[in-house]
């Protein structure tokens, strides 16, 4: 790396604004991606400063670095191993005890390090101020007080992170130092592990080893069984003197530390009268009125978005549509323009008329939510109905975002703690009835046989996903992870990172999304132009026809379905020649129908979500198991109402 | 008196004693080694969790109020707010004054 070439990472607990200041000082110049072979978020950008080039790089937020969660151990490795010419880690001013907690192994993995009190403004309205020279003096390194929002002390941190970097200013980090009983036995460990070549700083594998992490046992255990046998003692001992498992006493002891150093540095007056953001989260966790708030937020939420959808997809359809005489005259109706145009372009047309007017205001909704802290009084509501299906309270959140598209639903899973819970929670998503699917439950069961039949069938599909939720939490090994989170104060959204986060999600819709779509429509067209939709309704007759008891056309109806969900009653419409579906189904046809559509199968682009975030084997499991779901349930259902 | 933290009245404080599995858990995680589940068992590590978000023995906390039908807690640890399951906010046994 060149002379004014430097990289800065970015570390701190969650909700303390790092996205924000990341936005500013990367702007557009970010790259999101994963981390290699994980499925943990990695925001890169690139900030050119005075005419130094900085790579910063945003780790994801985090309370600690053991190997609770993949995001605390890529945190590690990362600073460990790639070390960064330095580490900016965001605290938040109105936290400072737990906060520090996280500063402090920070500093005990050695790494050069800048403070940045974060969030100093909502700190003063609590009414706690901060002696920020005491705390450099304390901590051995520079403090930065900032308000990332307003963009407030960036500049400055920026100016105070190039003068560490270059050495032109002086630091002595803490070394944080626990009591006499484990200090002892640190330093013996220290000098063990001073024989043997390890990637990461000796003191800090030591008080790791102490702390029965399992990850640095694993290394040293291949480098040398006996200085792991060693620590297995003194835990013991350890264990012996203060009647707490040894990770506990190790970290009980770290935050004494932390709790000393945030004391001293630190005064609180308690403000007089209860904040708004107070009133706010007492009214939205109240026991009664919690779930209505809940309720109208959520129902607002999906009538804006499908209000504004509605009107957006028919003005960009009709705008695409009216372009097709255009096209025809350049590449004529032959084959090749028929191939062109139902291939490639209705492929387009249907992913735009999708992701822009519904998936675009979904997510930006929904990172207003999560921004301003709502999402987690959600979570903390809902925890006791998602417990019964082996999930807890974040579960709602994917589960949620499911009832617009499955596919940021699927996305959504990765809030999860372990991949157990993640798969679970996949398997959930992706039998919740999408906006698309609504339209061909309302504009078909809901239109031709009542709004209550419309009604009864989202209910069935409740039972379903709660029935099967249930199994699959009992057939996959594991424990249940219980809820813990923390619900950050609530506070104003900062718009601009929620835009940049939509546009990012929106690109990751697109480009994950359009392939398949297109390359859906394509196969599909060939089929027809090739004049394989008639055999293809001849093979999947005794389904369609003997087992489920629908017309014969609907095997085609079920196969465009596979596209995007509502092409299903469109091609419906086409294929009867008519809309007044009244005229050519009866009305248990259309429950049947409507009822198999909801269930067979996730549409391309949630296998896709799928398979990029559990691979192949297991979205095709997930496939697999809700078509055969969608074709049982249809069975039964015909059989039933064909009695009644 | 140790108690639960769930054992805790609405804006009761009490201070942490053990966050550890008892001795009954211990057990029943044995038994399920027997049956070959993954080792590193959930329980363990949500302890661990537990910890890193502040809530160390000797620590106070402040129940504020738990979730309708058996819902979470939410707790107020070291000038944070946290949610905590039920299940697991039954094994923080708490110190508190009556």
């Amino acid at each position: 790396m060149s002379q004014n070439h430097f990289r800065i990472a970015l570390a701190g607990n969650a909700n303390v604004g790092k996205s924000v200041i990341f936005n500013q000082l990367t702007g557009l110049h970010q790259h999101i991606g994963n981390w290699p072979g994980k499925t943990v978020e990695k925001a890169e950008g690139t900030l050119h400063f005075k005419g130094y080039t900085i790579d910063f790089i945003d780790l994801p937020g985090i309370y600690s670095l053991s190997t609770f969660s993949m995001e605390e151990l890529v945190s590690r490795e990362y600073i460990a191993t790639e070390k960064p010419n330095l580490v900016i880690n965001v605290v938040d001013a109105s936290v400072l005890e737990r906060n520090l907690f996280f500063t402090l192994q920070l500093l005990e993995l050695e790494s050069p390090l800048l403070v940045a009190l974060n969030q100093i403004d909502m700190a003063t309205k609590k009414g706690i101020v901060i002696d920020v020279e005491k705390a450099e003096k304390i901590l051995g390194v520079p403090v930065v007080p900032t308000v990332a929002v307003s963009g407030k002390g960036v500049y400055r941190m920026l100016e105070t992170a190039i003068e560490v970097i270059e050495k032109k200013r002086k630091t002595e980090p803490l070394k944080p130092r626990y009591g006499k009983e484990i200090e002892e036995r640190i330093e013996d460990l220290t000098i063990l592990l001073g024989k043997v070549e390890l990637k990461y700083p000796a003191r800090w594998v030591a008080i790791k080893l102490l702390e029965e992490d399992s990850e640095v046992e694993k290394e040293v255990r291949a480098l040398s069984p006996e200085i792991v046998a060693a620590a297995e003692r003194m835990r013991g001992e350890l264990e012996q003197l203060h009647g707490h498992s040894c990770p506990t006493v190790v970290t009980c002891e770290r935050y004494h530390v932390a709790s000393m150093i945030s004391e001293q540095i630190q005064t609180i007056t308690e403000p007089l009268k209860t904040p708004l953001r107070e009133k706010l989260h007492t009214a939205t966790t109240h026991k009664i009125f919690g779930y209505p708030i809940m309720l109208a937020t959520v129902l607002t939420v999906f009538i804006a978005i499908f209000s504004f959808g509605d009107f957006t997809s028919v003005l960009l359809g009709d705008t695409f549509f009216g372009l097709k005489p255009a096209f025809d005259s350049v590449l004529g109706t032959g084959i090749v323009g028929e191939l062109v145009w139902g291939g490639v372009m209705e492929g387009i047309i249907g992913g735009v008329t999708i992701a822009l007017p519904y998936i675009l205001p979904f997510y930006f909704l929904l990172y207003i939510f999560e921004d301003s802290g709502y999402l987690s009084r959600i979570a903390f509501l809902m925890d006791n109905l998602m417990h019964k299906m082996g999930l807890h309270g974040k579960a709602f959140i994917p589960v949620m975002l499911s009832f617009g598209c499955n596919v940021p639903g699927c996305l959504g899973c990765r809030i999860m703690e372990t991949p157990r819970e993640r798969l679970l929670t996949a398997f959930v998503v992706t039998l919740v009835p999408c906006a698309a699917t609504s339209v061909i439950i309302l504009g078909l069961v809901g239109t031709y046989v009542g709004i209550g039949w419309a009604l009864a069938l989202y209910i069935i599909n409740l039972i379903i996903i709660f029935v099967l939720g249930r199994i699959a939490f009992k057939a996959l090994p594991g424990e249940p992870t219980e809820l813990i989170m923390e619900m950050s104060d609530y506070r104003v959204p900062h718009i601009k990172t929620v835009a940049k986060q939509t546009w990012f999600r929106l690109r990751e819709f697109i480009v994950m999304a359009f392939p398949l779509i297109i390359a859906g429509s394509f196969i599909i067209k060939v089929a027809e132009v090739a004049n394989l939709l008639d055999p293809i309704t001849n093979i999947s007759s005794p389904v369609t026809v003997v087992w489920l008891g629908l017309p014969a056309v609907t095997g085609i109806a079920l196969i465009f379905g596979v596209l995007r969900k509502e092409l299903t009653l469109i091609m419906l419409a086409t294929l009867f020649g008519t809309t007044n579906f009244a005229l050519v189904m009866t009305p248990v046809q259309m429950v049947v129908f409507t009822l198999v559509v909801m269930l067979y199968i996730p549409c391309v682009a949630t296998i896709g979500a799928l398979v990029k975030e559990f691979g192949w084997k297991k979205a095709l499991l997930i496939t697999v198991s809700e078509i055969l779901l969608a074709l049982f349930v249809g069975g039964i259902a015909f059989r039933l109402l064909t009695i009644i | 008196m140790d108690l639960p933290l769930t054992a805790l009245k609405n804006g009761e404080t009490g201070v942490i004693t053990s966050t550890d599995l008892s001795l009954e858990e211990e057990q029943m995680c044995r038994h399920r080694a027997k049956k070959r589940w993954r080792k590193h068992l959930m329980t363990e590590r949500c302890a661990k969790r537990l910890s890193d978000l502040g809530l160390t023995p000797g620590t106070k906390v402040t129940v504020v109020k738990s979730a309708p039908f058996h819902g979470p807690l939410e707790v107020t640890v070291r000038g944070s707010r946290l949610a905590i399951g039920r299940g697991m906010a039954g094994r923080i046994l708490v110190d508190v004054e009556r």
